[in-house]
């Protein structure tokens, strides 16, 4: 893997106009996630997702060369039509489009960030991966006081021109004082067997609001990682929706530090599984001064042989007293062959804090399905509409109505 | 209407219900009482199709076998059980779930199915009458429901399915004064439609209020005594020992 | 070579904190002192190279650094491996002929052998440092035809129990202390209960580690044959020590058909001073395997001593129908560190466990739960039920929570719950309203918290387990 990774490097680097200083940062990016390389099951993080096998099984070869020069065309066909929204297109990696239209100018500035100041962390490697071979790392800025009119849309996109490649964006986003925005990530991949490796950076000042909504629902054969990186002040908020089962490997990995007094984070996750889909979310909250909360609500419904995987963790530092953190992940079995993994976590350090967690596996409760069979539903129905209840429950936390309905007819849930 | 004979049910192979027959003619009334764990619950589910009972004998409902049917299929036949303790199940609507419970009873009727206004004028009266909260049935099924509440949603959902047998599991325990009336009233208007009831409790008290036609004594897996209105008042001076 | 050694041994003059006078094997870990233990236990040839065949694998073992307590690094070199009171060499054959220091020991202690024999009418094997030195109420035991003795004279009486299932639960290849145990075990109990006999007593030991630079390794077997039931109390006490002390004990429990195995520890160690001291490394490994059809294996655990704690009772549910239990209270003051928790390995169909763990941290202390929950694929219909709590008092302290939970089968139900929290206010209030100062106030309170836990301890152990919860957590408020 080496000598081809190390050549697709630099072939790649001959198209681009990164300075000096940006080469050799990502060159150092770069021998940083040699020295692990793709992470597998004896990290305690990847314990229950090997992405190491998981890419040479389904990938094989990985094709590291990436051209950003490269035209390529949107695809209208997959842009949401009755909806009112920014954008922020990605094909094959790239940026090719920015459009706020709908919004203030001066609101909104989008600037580059410098290699240099990036996000770092020698421990994971794909973020290492990332840093060396994405293209323009962009900066979206939200300045003070204003919150969006539309939401944002950003379509993360692969066309057909890229197959067994690592396909690798970052997107870093800055929300001012007293700000607002709303995104939704719609993945729509036509491309075939590739890792896509994303990683998202989130600064919220004080009051600010982020709800990000993740939906990747469209059947592929693509491996997916993402992280968050989110970082929050005083009173902001977090929303984090996460609608996943599309891919055919995909994991979340969110990361919050509430770093301001009454801030909170709120993660609610839905794995709606088949096949041989295999979905995890890992989540690392860290209360770090006293008064802020964190929730996370986790369903899963699993059939064939799909696996589903949770591991949350909330960390409450010695100083973070008041802290509330709760944490929920249940999960419904339907086939004999599914699997699923939990490893919900906590570690406190401070004693006048309000945490817990709980999960729960299994199968689908008989005693409902007799109860809806007695008033006259066949199975299939009564089975159904348990299912639909249990996910819309997670649903139903949705605070942004628009994005509510929106998603109740991605997935068909709209009663 | 129901015809039971000689069924047996055994569940873990301990037996429950051994040798026990009934019954039961369109329009009757009859009440079955008995100690706790008599079996009175596992009859109703039996009738209601509930898996995982071991069970011999014959029970027809309208000439038809009911262990042929599936549980959906006997509810479309017009079979309705009340349960005793009547499951929540998060995330469902109820008024959704009344809807398409009541379609697929109609449909099977061979019925015009309700679209969503007809439905919601149907329930609108229906509620009204059982003065039931409305705004309940825009929640979960049964979720945070109070006792009383939940037994008050099974007569709702009775009244709205307008089944011809209706199997009523200790509806009346949990319930005040006032709802026991209403409950007696729902199932009284249904049974001048030549509508079939049976009907479990422990208390002499519902009786008032719906006359049954015969009183059954459930002990040891069988009916040891029938009887008319009669039998349950001396049941409740006497206690079961004295028929021991 | 061998003539040198006990040369060397009878220079030494006496034990630290008793006087008696002890047999040591030299200082190190080698074939040599595996050796010297086999020969001077009169051990069959089979076990002597078992023992070295363990020794062998723990060559090439790694200690194990994923744990959430660390250490200073152990020097293995530095340390006895055998000791023996000398006055055992002939090992006393009834109470009365106990050196009777070693009995006042006992009494410090607070198990009078002679007053427990009476009053409580428990079987008791001591453990003193190595070598098993008396065990009561073998008359009674014998009549039923139930054998409890040191593992020492199992092996030596019944080699065909011993060598049937030593080692069939915890492998001599499964981690490095157990390996390290399975080489240089000195002694433990062995207990074995006949087809359909139901033990008519508690059976108990109580281990206390003496000498200094003593590793103590014991090896417990204890063995329920076709419905049989027996009740087991392990209790844990050491005298104060600067030093640290290893303690890598092995228990390996086997219940076959319809059997059922209770299995209770109070641990209160020494868990060093004030400024984190001294104490006792207390990594044992203790596993259960319900073998057969309907058995059941409960693990009932007070763990209020040691300076660091590194346990996991665990079953293995086999069987079809088999159950497993855990219940547990782990209690951390001042410096100590405890990382405990259990596995139930959901093999047989049927198959539920139970786990219920009560974590209390308090000073500088730190707490982990570990624990797995594993239901395979064939595990059909089976359950598990975990609930954890952690109290924590003051913000000095850490409580850890991780769960492992590994779903593979779609008719089988898994459910967990934790919680984290302080004493509250209001409570604390209400008692002290009533009359009870802080301290018993607290007590009162946790002795609530672990309600539960404690109900699963046999009646005398639940009194001194209580009165332990109290005194443990001494000093931590205010
Ligand atoms: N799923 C089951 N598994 C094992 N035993 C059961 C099961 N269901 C019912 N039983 C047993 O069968 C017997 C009859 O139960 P049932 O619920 O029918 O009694 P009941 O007459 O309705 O009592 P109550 O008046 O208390 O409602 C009881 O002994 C009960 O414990
Ligand atoms: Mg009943």
């Amino acid at each position: 893997m080496e000598q081809k990774i190390k050549l697709d490097f630099e072939n790649s680097l001959k198209n681009s106009s990164f300075s000096d200083q940006e080469i050799r940062s990502k060159r150092n990016s770069l021998s940083n996630f040699l020295k692990i390389g793709y992470p597998n099951r004896k990290l305690e993080n990847w314990k229950f997702s090997d992405i190491s096998q998981i890419i040479k099984r389904s990938i094989g070869e990985v094709s590291y060369y990436n051209d950003y020069t490269t035209k390529n065309e949107i695809d209208e066909t997959i842009l949401i039509k009755d909806l009112e929204h920014n954008k922020i297109i990605i094909v094959n990696g790239k940026v090719i489009k920015f459009d706020f239209d709908y919004e203030d100018k001066d609101k909104i500035e989008i600037t580059n960030v410098d290699q240099e100041n990036v996000f770092h962390d020698k421990n994971n490697s794909l973020i290492n991966l990332n840093n060396s071979f994405a293209d323009k790392t962009y900066k979206i800025i939200i300045k003070k006081n204003y919150s969006l009119k539309k939401p944002l849309i950003i379509y993360q996109t692969t066309n057909k021109k890229v197959s067994n490649t690592n396909i690798n964006f970052q997107l870093y986003f800055e929300i001012h004082e007293n700000s607002s925005l709303r995104i939704v990530d719609m993945v729509d991949n036509k491309s075939e067997k590739n890792f896509v490796n994303i990683f998202y950076n989130f600064n919220l000042e004080k009051n600010a609001i982020l709800k990000n909504y993740k939906l990747d629902t469209k059947i592929s054969s693509n491996i997916k990682y993402v992280f968050d990186n989110i970082t929050l002040s005083e009173n902001s908020i977090s929303e984090i929706f996460i609608l996943s089962s599309g891919s055919n490997f995909s994991k979340n990995e969110i990361k919050c530090d509430l770093e301001g007094k009454y801030s909170s984070a709120f993660i609610n996750g839905i794995h709606s599984l088949n096949n041989e889909e295999h979905h995890e979310i890992r989540t690392h909250i860290n209360h770090l001064v006293e008064n802020t909360k964190s929730y996370q609500l986790i369903k899963s419904v699993i059939d064939d042989s799909s696996k589903s995987v949770y591991q949350g963790k909330i960390y409450v530092d010695s100083t973070a007293q008041k802290a509330d953190g709760y944490q929920l992940s249940k999960a419904i079995l339907l086939n004999e062959n599914t699997e699923f993994n939990a490893k919900p976590e906590l570690e406190i350090y401070a004693d006048d804090v309000k945490c817990s967690h709980g999960s729960t596996s299994g199968n689908l409760d008989e005693g409902s399905i007799f109860y809806l069979m007695s008033r006259g539903l066949d199975y299939k129905t009564a089975r159904e509409l348990i299912i639909n209840g249990f996910l819309l429950d997670v649903v139903e936390k949705i605070t942004d109505e628009q994005i509510k309905k929106l998603v109740k007819n991605i997935i068909g849930l709209d009663q | 209407m129901l015809k039971i004979n000689n069924l047996n049910a055994k569940i873990d192979k301990k037996s429950i219900l051994s040798g026990f027959s009934l019954n039961i003619n369109p329009g009757e009334v009859h009440a079955i009482m008995g100690p706790n764990g008599s079996g009175k619950s596992t009859l109703s589910n039996i009738l209601s199709g509930k898996k995982g009972y071991d069970v011999s004998g014959e029970i027809l409902f309208e000439n038809k076998n009911l262990f042929d049917l599936e549980t959906e299929e006997r509810a479309h036949k017009g079979i309705f059980l009340a349960f005793q303790y009547p499951l929540e199940i998060p995330g469902v609507n109820t008024n959704i779930f009344l809807k398409t419970s009541l379609n697929s009873i109609r449909k099977a009727r061979g019925e015009k199915e309700l679209d969503a206004i007809e439905f919601l004028k149907l329930v609108k009266e229906k509620a009204k009458n059982l003065k039931f909260d409305e705004e309940k049935l825009s929640r979960q099924l049964n979720v945070g429901f109070s006792g009383g509440e939940k037994k008050k949603n099974e007569i709702l959902q009775m009244s709205i399915l307008n089944p011809k047998l209706s199997i009523l599991d200790e509806t009346d325990s949990g319930l005040d004064i006032d709802a026991l009336r209403i409950v007696a009233d729902g199932v009284n208007s249904l049974r001048e439609k030549n509508n079939s009831f049976l009907i479990i409790t422990h208390y002499q008290r519902l009786l008032d209020y719906i006359k049954p036609d015969f009183v059954h004594v459930l002990i040891g897996g069988k009916i040891i005594k029938s009887g008319g209105p009669e039998l349950a008042i001396e049941l409740e001076k006497k206690g079961y020992e004295s028929f021991n | 070579m061998r003539d040198k050694q006990i040369a060397d041994l009878k220079d030494y003059k006496y034990g630290f904190s008793t006087d008696i006078e002890n047999i040591k094997a030299p200082k190190g870990l080698n074939e040599d002192v595996i050796k010297f233990i086999s020969n001077i236990k009169k051990e069959p040839d089979w076990l002597l190279k078992w023992r070295l065949k363990a020794f062998e694998r723990l060559k090439v073992l790694k200690e194990p650094d994923w744990q959430k307590p660390k250490y200073p690094k152990i020097d293995y070199q530095n340390l006895y491996y055998y000791s023996a009171p000398k006055s055992f060499k002939d090992k006393p054959k009834n109470l009365d002929d106990l050196d009777p220091k070693l009995l006042e020991t006992y009494n410090k202690l607070g198990i009078p052998l002679q007053e427990q024999k009476r009053l409580n009418g428990i079987a008791v094997d001591a453990v003193f440092d190595s070598v098993s030195v008396a065990t009561t109420f073998k008359d009674t035991l014998t009549k039923k035809g139930i054998i409890f003795c040191s593992i020492s004279e199992a092996i030596q009486k019944h080699p065909d129990l011993v060598k049937k299932y030593l080692g069939s639960v915890i492998p001599i290849t499964d981690h490095y202390f157990a390996t390290l145990n399975s080489a240089v075990f000195t002694d433990g109990s062995f207990v074995y209960i006949p087809p359909n006999v139901k033990c008519p007593m508690e059976l108990s030991t109580y281990f206390r580690i003496n000498a200094s630079d003593t590793g103590q390794f014991e090896r417990t077997l204890i063995i329920a044959d076709k419905g049989s039931y027996v009740s087991y109390l392990e209790g844990c006490t050491a005298p104060m020590r600067d030093e640290n002390q290893l303690h890598a004990a092995n228990v390996e429990l086997v219940a076959l058909d319809d059997a059922e195995i209770k299995y209770s520890t109070v641990q209160n160690w020494y868990p060093g001073d004030k400024d984190g001291k001294g104490g006792i490394y207390n990594f044992v490994t203790k596993r259960g395997l319900c073998k057969g059809n309907n058995s059941k294996i409960s693990w009932t655990q007070v763990e209020t001593g040691s300076a660091i704690t590194w346990k996991y009772p665990s079953c293995i549910l086999k069987g079809d129908n088999s159950i497993g239990e855990f219940y547990s209270i782990a209690i951390t003051n001042n410096h100590q560190k405890a990382d405990t928790g259990t596995k139930m390995i959901h093999l047989g169909k049927n198959t539920k466990s139970k786990i219920i763990s009560k974590g209390i941290s308090a000073g500088k202390s730190d707490m982990t739960y570990r624990g797995l929950v594993d239901v395979s694929k064939n595990a059909l219909n089976s359950t598990n039920y975990t609930q954890c709590d952690s109290l924590l008092m003051g913000n000095e302290c850490g409580a850890h929570t991780v769960p492992y939970i590994k779903n593979k089968n779609s008719s089988s139900n898994i459910a967990h719950e934790a919680t984290t929290s302080k004493i509250s206010e209001d409570q604390l209030y209400y008692c002290q309203q009533r009359g009870l100062n802080q301290e018993e106030a607290v007590g009162l309170i946790v002795n609530g918290f672990c309600k539960e836990v404690l109900q699963q301890l046999p009646m005398e152990f639940a009194v001194e387990a209580q009165k332990l919860v109290g005194i443990s957590l001494e000093g931590s408020v205010g």
